[in-house]
């Protein structure tokens, strides 16, 4: 279980030396209570007290780094069970599956792909995380060679090589060690090599067993080998039980009732004939590294959008600047819509005035990321900040009328804002999908 | 393979839909939903919860509905009652929900015709029926009046009822011993505070489903799955008020930009997936229904359901 700060104080030297970094014991004790200390800063501590600190102190699930340079990406260090509690900080890698079995010129196009291919959503860059090569050939020289093909691309991805055997496992490490990808896998009988091989290129190493205890066992003899950068593999025959296990991962570690399972979840979902299904489970609970192969364009974005959706951060609405954002090329003459800065908001705003073709101007307000109904209802949308809105922003000097559209859900403002701010006020419609319809038919110069 | 969570005392409740024969209603099927004591997913070899169900979303007045579905589906569309026996006998969906689209018609005022397609779908298909009343205040009372009546103890779920808006839809579940569907804007003390006006008004605790507002991938999913999530965990915890299955539909996947604008050669396999994933993950989060409009959206969920439950078929413990 988690100490307290004053529990850990108590087995700290308490010489206040400062050779840790921090000003005082205590404050470094609090640093540890919290989970962002790290106890092998104090020269002082006695190994008695190492071992109890040592599984209680770190971060209830190991921080892994994979791959190096702009898109390297770390895993774990999650701190809570679900979402609404605080938020999840480090979305799982998506790695597409190239085999060495495949010709040069295939391993190099998803490879290429997954190195310049991304989506935008919500303002936001969306990209696959890099590339795992699997060991079909059972062959040292062809696993290699293939690892050499995704190396030459230049894209710099992080990688997973998947082979079995220490010895292919090494082949491939030679190739491209140096840039932390990630190893899979150790099993009860190869795990002492495969640490070996970790410890030399300092990799992350995943390890394979048939279920939970094992996995436990196995995180253990790594540990006593030196190897602390792990995941555990949890791609058991029936997809069935991933949810179970992922969940009782995630429970355990975050109470700290079985620190062995303290680590980040690898799943290859390559193994299952459901694809999607496996994908969703696996960004829905706990993944840290997922496996696919090459995603087709519907499943591509849908995946990276979930993924996205269930990283944000829960308590932060995602909030767009206030403002007055065009939208085609509109003029003097154009209408107004008046809406919140609520992003999601905006953006699907944004999709259906697009799509009416009718030129216009967005007029975004301060509602600090409310959407309109929560906005209404706390009174954050009201007449003075249309009205405050509207000389901050000019909008008297950029239309020559004096009319604006506001949300079907903020109606019950209308007549407060006409008597503010001197505008008529016209009401738009409570769904979206029918601003277009709306312009067209009520929009009349 | 895993334990069941810790320190769970609580107990989803349970609502039953449709009727058959044996139940003095002329279903082919009715389902027992809920009695769930764990996570969703979890403890199910114990026997825990029943599988979740996938609803097919129809209208009476396609030209409210989706071009993709209108356009993949083709005159179908316009034959509500073949619709529905599509529903069961082609697509393999456990649930019809009717939408009763009609009635956004200006001044919309054929009363009688609510009746009647509430009656034609459902002899157009066997299984339990979903029906969603109309989207105008004024004529609330009447319309559910009507189709509250037309499915007399077919054992109907009926929607939706709000906060400031549940009396009508409550007031003929009630006279005809239908469900509710409970619906608030993704918040939990607002979900909460529905089923206790709801009760106070009469309506029993296992004859209504909260429907948490199911914003599609990528357009707010993420607040109802954490409100989904959250309210099971309240359940789980003991929180009576909030003990009822769930329905989950991301209503407005087919609408959104990515699926709307979408190559025209690809736009179908691209609303599947948008509906999939938000479905599946609804499932994850909780819900016991889920909801879909795309035809081929619903053998994939089917498959996932069985593979997950461990064959486990719709209404079985």
């Amino acid at each position: 279980m988690a100490l307290k700060a004053l529990d850990i104080y108590k087995l700290l030297p308490k010489k206040n030396c400062k050779e840790c970094g921090d000003p005082t014991c205590l404050t470094f004790a609090m640093k540890l209570a919290s989970g962002k200390g790290d106890i092998d800063k104090c020269p002082y501590l006695d190994l008695n007290a190492k071992n109890i600190l040592g599984a209680s102190t770190r971060p209830p699930i190991q921080l892994v780094k994979i791959g190096v340079g702009e898109r390297r990406f770390a895993v774990g260090e999650e701190f809570v069970v679900f979402r609404h509690e605080k938020t999840f900080y480090h979305p799982p890698g998506i790695m597409f599956q190239v085999s060495d079995l495949w010709p040069a010129e295939k391993i190099e196009s998803v490879t290429r792909r997954v190195g310049s291919e991304h989506f935008v959503r919500v303002g936001t860059d969306l990209t696959f995380s890099g590339v795992a090569i699997t060991n079909e050939s059972g062959d040292p020289d062809v696993f290699s060679k293939a690892v050499g093909v995704v190396e030459a691309t230049g894209t710099h991805i992080p990688e997973v090589l998947m082979a079995a055997d220490p010895v292919v496992q090494e082949e491939g490490l030679k190739k491209c060690g140096n840039f932390r990808p990630l190893i899979y896998s150790a099993t009860k009988d190869t795990y002492k090599p495969m640490c070996a091989l970790a410890k030399k290129f300092g990799s992350p190493l995943v390890v394979s067993a048939k279920d939970l205890e094992s996995l436990g066992e196995m995180t253990k003899l790594c540990n006593a080998e030196g190897i602390t950068d792990l995941l555990l593999d949890l791609s058991f025959p029936s997809l069935r039980d991933y949810v179970p296990a992922a969940t009782e991962i995630r429970q355990k570690s975050i109470s700290r009732s079985a620190p062995e399972l303290g680590y980040p979840i690898f799943l290859d979902t390559t193994r299952y004939e459901m694809q999607d299904t496996a994908l969703v489970l696996g960004i829905d609970k706990y993944a840290g590294v997922i496996v696919t192969p090459a995603l087709g364009p519907a499943s591509s974005v849908a995946t990276l959008t979930l993924r996205q959706n269930i990283y944000t951060d829960p308590q932060k609405p995602i909030q767009m600047n206030p403002g007055i954002y065009p939208v085609g090329n509109p003029g003097k003459e154009s209408p107004v819509l008046l809406t919140v800065n609520f992003s999601l908001t905006y953006f699907t705003v944004q999709g259906y005035l697009e799509s009416s073709r009718v030129p216009c101007y967005m007029f975004i307000v301060d509602t600090e990321g409310l959407s309109v109904l929560t906005a209404v209802a706390a009174g954050k949308l009201n007449e003075t900040l249309v009205r405050d809105s509207i000389k901050k922003f000019d909008l008297e000097n950029l239309v020559s009328h004096r009319r604006i559209i506001i949300p079907g859900y903020a109606s019950p403002l209308s007549g407060k804002i006409e008597e503010e701010t001197g505008w008529k006020v016209l009401v738009g419609p409570r769904d979206a999908a029918e601003i277009g319809d709306y312009l067209l038919k009520e929009w009349k110069i | 393979m895993a334990e069941n969570s810790p320190d769970l005392g609580g107990k989803i409740g349970y609502v039953v839909l449709g009727a058959t024969k044996a139940e003095d209603g002329t279903r082919s099927v009715s389902y027992r939903l809920g009695g769930e004591s764990d996570l969703p997913f979890i403890g199910m070899k114990t026997s825990l919860g029943s599988i979740p169900l996938v609803a097919f979303e129809i209208c009476d007045d396609p030209s409210y509905w989706s071009p993709i579905v209108t356009s993949y589906t083709g005159d179908l569309v316009s034959d509500t009652p073949e619709w529905a026996t599509a529903a069961e006998q082609q697509y393999g969906a456990d649930l019809v929900r009717l939408y009763l689209t009609s009635t956004k018609r200006r001044g919309f005022d054929d009363f009688p015709s609510i009746t009647k397609v509430t009656e034609e779908v459902l002899s157009g298909t066997g299984l339990p029926l979903v029906v969603e009343g109309s989207n105008e205040p004024a004529i609330d009372s009447e319309i559910f009046q009507r189709c509250g009546e037309a499915g007399q103890g077919e054992r109907l779920l009926l929607g939706t009822a709000e906060a400031g808006r549940y009396r009508s839809v409550a007031a003929a579940a009630m006279a005809y011993n239908h469900s509710v569907v409970a619906q608030s804007p993704i918040d939990i003390n607002l979900a909460k505070q529905l089923n206790i006006l709801l009760r106070e008004i009469g309506v029993k605790a296992d004859h209504i489903m909260i429907d948490p507002y199911t914003g599609s991938l990528g357009y707010g999913f993420e607040y109802s799955y954490s409100v989904m999530e959250r309210i099971r965990y309240a359940a789980l915890k003991g929180d009576t008020d909030l003990a009822m299955p769930m329905i989950a539909s991301a209503m407005d996947s087919l609408s959104v930009k990515e699926v709307r604008e979408a190559d025209p050669v690809i736009r179908d396999d691209i609303a599947v997936a948008w509906e999939f994933y938000a479905a599946l993950s609804s499932a994850v989060a909780g819900a016991s229904i889920v909801c879909v409009r795309h035809p081929k959206t619903v053998p994939l969920l089917k498959l996932a359901f069985r593979e997950l439950w461990a064959g486990k078929k719709p209404g079985e413990f």
